[in-house]
């Protein structure tokens, strides 16, 4: 019986300490040098300016959607709609350039935040889980898409001077790193320097305590859910430029690589913990993966799989379940 | 088993110097208690003596650090309370412990409905038999097939204990030990009587050891009683030898050690009128009640749980909304059950709970200082990190606040820093008024007497306080002036002025 006393108490002991030795930034780094050696060993031409290149315009475009996707995470919600406001977007950018030409930016900006508006609303005033409320809208949204294009559609030759804003490139770097860029140092400057920013902290931390101190949930929370709405807008809009054409299912892939990338970066599915860095680095880590795969030649039956695998594994390494008794 | 349940005559269960102690805290410090067969036994003490610690470690909620437990004369160790029903101890909580949504029936069995499975299937009509014949055996006239929200509370205690007694029967217990926690807290004159007419009916197969706060009841009831205070056995006595006043001043002791709560520091209360409470009524909760609280003033709150006195500071932080009447804070008008609007007024609110309603615990302790602040902490439209380590600095310098850094995880602090942490939150906010819901709950002694050194302080800066304290001592020596509720009422105003302290036991007889 004093043994099993003792063993308790150690336990007990062992339980009080907080482990936070290795912040999960640093492991996903690490992580992402450690792939990158694999895949270079695999094929030296992994590496070369141009496939760095590649690389990155890829994980830009994706760390816009995640940045978003975060921030809906951050305040303990998640948005699966995503995927169809992608889709929505493109095709509705690409059909909307020949009437109102320019106007298609700011118009598929505004459809963006107004859609992640609706999801806050739902969340917020309908009280709907968030994950319930975004299957939905992410379902209306892809219907959209259909409805405003069932096919691929492309971007009249004439009109391509419209799309060469994300297209050009100023300063010998492309304009698509360029947004992503404006678009990283925007979710920055929101979510460290704003009260909004930290708010969405406090609530993904203790949304009591955040509602005891008279902090204004439902406005929080629907902002997260606007910059979702706009960073998804803002790949949409990305997305078609740089194929001179809009497609109703280009989205469909958005939805879990961004909560994929947002969770590698080490930002908790419970909120309150991770935050923009976390979410570069896993932005990388994720486009990395899917240029490596197919650079050393692996079967690309095979490539969904290790890609799961990897995410597994990455979230093992940078999510502190110690902190998380129950994983939803 | 079988053999031990033979074993007549001596002690059923038996605690021999049980201790438990938390961080900073001795919680049991080597308690002893026997339960004989067929015995009711009471058991008393403040909030704070360490009634609940020993009931959990009965059960095997949680190892005792020291001591040993011993059922008919054989050690035993209790992991869990599973452990324990199959040693035939169960408790009914206060909480109440069944699932409401399941009815009467499925409840009794829940997890051990094996024994009615026919051919695989379990046979509804078996279980309907059992269920009725169980309810029976206590009188009770209970439909089996209602859900558990439907029916009463009282009945919710009835169908709890007979679910214990079937249990331990199964087990193979003839005599089991049940623990009641604060049982007739919820239950109505009437439904108290039905139930120690019940719990009399029970002894004669069970042994039960009551905790109520009620001394009245138990003095009536219980065959013997024990006295618990900081931990420590004070005395146990035959029930018909005891007497109320005696055991009053056992539960509170003499030991007002030389101001322990710096009563040489308590100011009158000042002119300005900080909060008025006018008619605030809630149906259900607590009558009209008016009141109010000056400047520099602690007002402490006294009443048993279930006297209203919680729900009354939820309504002035604006978390339930009151049904009736108005709250004034420095003269304007409140709006009613909204926190953002009692925030804004000026109402700080210290709860009862701080690690999940009053900080961000994966968040540093610079974080949760600024959190109210934050629009003072801007620079140009913008967070300024500059202004807001300044504001944290302060405040951690101001409260005594002992962190490795302003940067450290709040999760990483002990319980009186991570108290004071919330109390600073609401400091650097220039609140009004600051209600503390049991401010030094699971605080040790030294964080214990830096909070009241600060309340104090607060005090002096013209603060209006009202404050819920985990023990009676502990409201008289802050307070100014104490409100006693009981049942929903505020039944009297008492004065506590440095020197002129009233005496515990005369307050004990008014919130009982």
């Amino acid at each position: 019986m004093t043994a099993a006393r003792n063993g308790a108490q150690q336990e007990s002991k062992k339980r009080s300490i907080h482990p936070r030795q290795i912040p999960p930034v640093y492991i996903t780094v690490a992580l992402l040098f450690v792939v990158g050696l694999v895949f270079y060993l695999g094929n030296p031409n992994f590496i070369t300016p141009y496939n760095l290149n590649t690389i990155i315009s890829f994980s830009a475009i994706l760390l816009m959607v995640a940045l978003g996707q975060m921030c809906t995470i951050l305040v303990g919600g998640i948005d699966l709609s995503v995927g169809g406001l992608v889709s929505f977007i493109s095709v509705a950018f690409i059909v909307l350039i020949k009437p109102i030409g320019y106007l298609a930016y700011p118009a598929c900006i505004i459809a963006g935040v107004l859609a992640g508006y609706i999801n806050g609303f739902i969340l917020t005033r309908v009280k709907i889980p968030s994950f319930i409320a975004t299957l939905g809208t992410g379902g209306i949204l892809t219907s959209l898409a259909y409805l405003v294009s069932p096919r691929p559609v492309n971007l009249a030759p004439d009109l391509y001077g419209v799309v060469d804003i994300v297209n050009g490139s100023l300063l010998k770097a492309s304009n698509v790193l360029l947004i992503g860029l404006v678009v990283l140092a925007f979710f920055l400057v929101i979510l460290r320097f704003t009260a909004t920013g930290r708010n969405i902290f406090y609530i993904g931390s203790n949304i009591r305590m955040s509602w005891m101190s008279g902090i204004n949930i439902v406005k929080t929370r629907t902002i997260a859910f606007m910059l979702s709405g706009l960073g998804a807008a803002l790949v949409g809009i990305t997305i078609s430029s740089v194929r001179f054409g809009g497609d109703p299912v280009v989205g469909t892939s958005y939805v879990l690589n961004s909560i994929a990338a947002v969770v590698v970066g080490g930002t908790a599915l419970t909120g309150g913990t991770g935050g923009v860095i976390n979410t570069v680095f896993g932005s990388l880590f994720m486009s990395m993966m899917d240029n490596g795969m197919t650079v050393v030649g692996l079967d690309q039956y095979l490539q969904q799989a290790i890609l799961g695998v990897m995410v597994i594994i990455g979230v093992t390494l940078t999510f502190d379940r110690e902190k998380t008794p129950i994983v939803k | 088993m079988s053999d031990a349940n033979n074993r007549r005559g001596g002690p059923v269960l038996a605690l021999r110097q049980i201790t438990k102690e938390f961080p900073g805290v001795v919680a049991l410090d080597k308690v002893n208690l026997t339960i004989g067969r067929n015995e009711l036994i009471g058991l008393v003490g403040e909030n704070g003596a360490g009634k609940s610690v020993l009931m959990k470690i009965m059960i095997g909620l949680i190892p005792p650090d020291g001591g040993t437990i011993s059922l008919h004369g054989q050690p035993v160790t209790l992991r869990s309370p599973g452990d324990a029903i199959r040693n035939g101890i169960g408790m009914v909580f206060q909480e109440g412990s069944l699932v409401p949504n399941l009815s009467v029936m499925e409840n009794l069995f829940l997890c051990h409905e094996a024994g009615f499975r026919r051919l695989g299937i379990l046979s509804l009509r078996s279980m309907r038999a059992a269920a009725r014949e169980l309810l029976a055996q206590l009188k009770l006239g209970i439909d089996v097939d209602l859900p558990v929200a439907e029916i009463s509370p009282a009945e919710r205690q009835m169908v709890e204990i007979a679910r214990l007694l079937w249990l331990t029967k199964l087990y193979g217990h003839d005599n089991p030990v049940l623990i009641l926690d604060e049982p007739t807290t919820v239950l109505a004159d009437k439904e108290r009587e039905t139930l120690f007419t019940i719990l009399r009916e029970i002894k004669s197969r069970a042994s039960i050891v009551l905790i109520s706060h009620r001394l009245q009841e138990i003095l009536e009831n219980c065959d013997r009683i024990v006295v618990l205070k900081d931990g420590k056995n004070v005395t146990e006595m035959a029930s018909s030898d005891a007497r109320l006043q005696k055991i009053e001043q056992l539960m509170v002791g003499h030991s007002f050690s030389t101001d322990r709560f710096h009563e040489d520091e308590q100011r009158r209360r000042g002119e300005k009128e900080i909060l008025r409470v006018e008619n605030l009524g809630k149906a259900g909760q607590f009558q009209p009640l008016s009141f109010s609280v000056g400047e520099g003033e602690i007002v402490g709150l006294v009443g048993l749980v279930g006297s209203g006195k919680e729900e009354v500071c939820k309504c002035l932080a604006g978390l339930e909304k009151a049904d009736s009447g108005s709250i004034f804070l420095d003269g304007k008008r409140l709006p009613a059950g909204s926190p953002r609007g009692s925030v804004r007024a000026g109402i700080g609110h210290i709860p009862i709970d701080r690690r999940s309603e009053g900080l961000a615990l994966m968040m540093n302790v610079a974080e949760n200082v600024n959190l109210l602040v934050l629009n003072r902490l801007k620079a140009g439209g913008f967070l300024s990190p500059g202004r807001e380590k300044k504001n944290a600095r302060h405040w951690v310098e101001e409260c005594q606040i002992k962190t490795p850094s302003i940067s450290t995880l709040c999760a990483n602090l002990s319980g009186g820093n991570q108290q004071k942490t919330v109390i600073s939150k609401w400091l650097s906010s220039r609140v009004r008024l600051l209600i503390l819901d049991h401010p030094t709950r699971g605080v040790d002694v030294g964080a214990k007497d830096e909070i009241y050194k600060l309340m104090r302080k607060l005090a002096r800066e013209g603060i209006g306080m009202l404050v819920m304290c985990d023990t009676l001592e502990e409201d008289i020596g802050l307070a100014n002036r104490m409100l006693i509720m009981k049942d929903g009422r505020l039944v009297q105003e008492i004065g506590s002025a440095p020197k002129t302290k009233p005496d515990p036991k005369d307050i004990i007889s008014l919130i009982v």
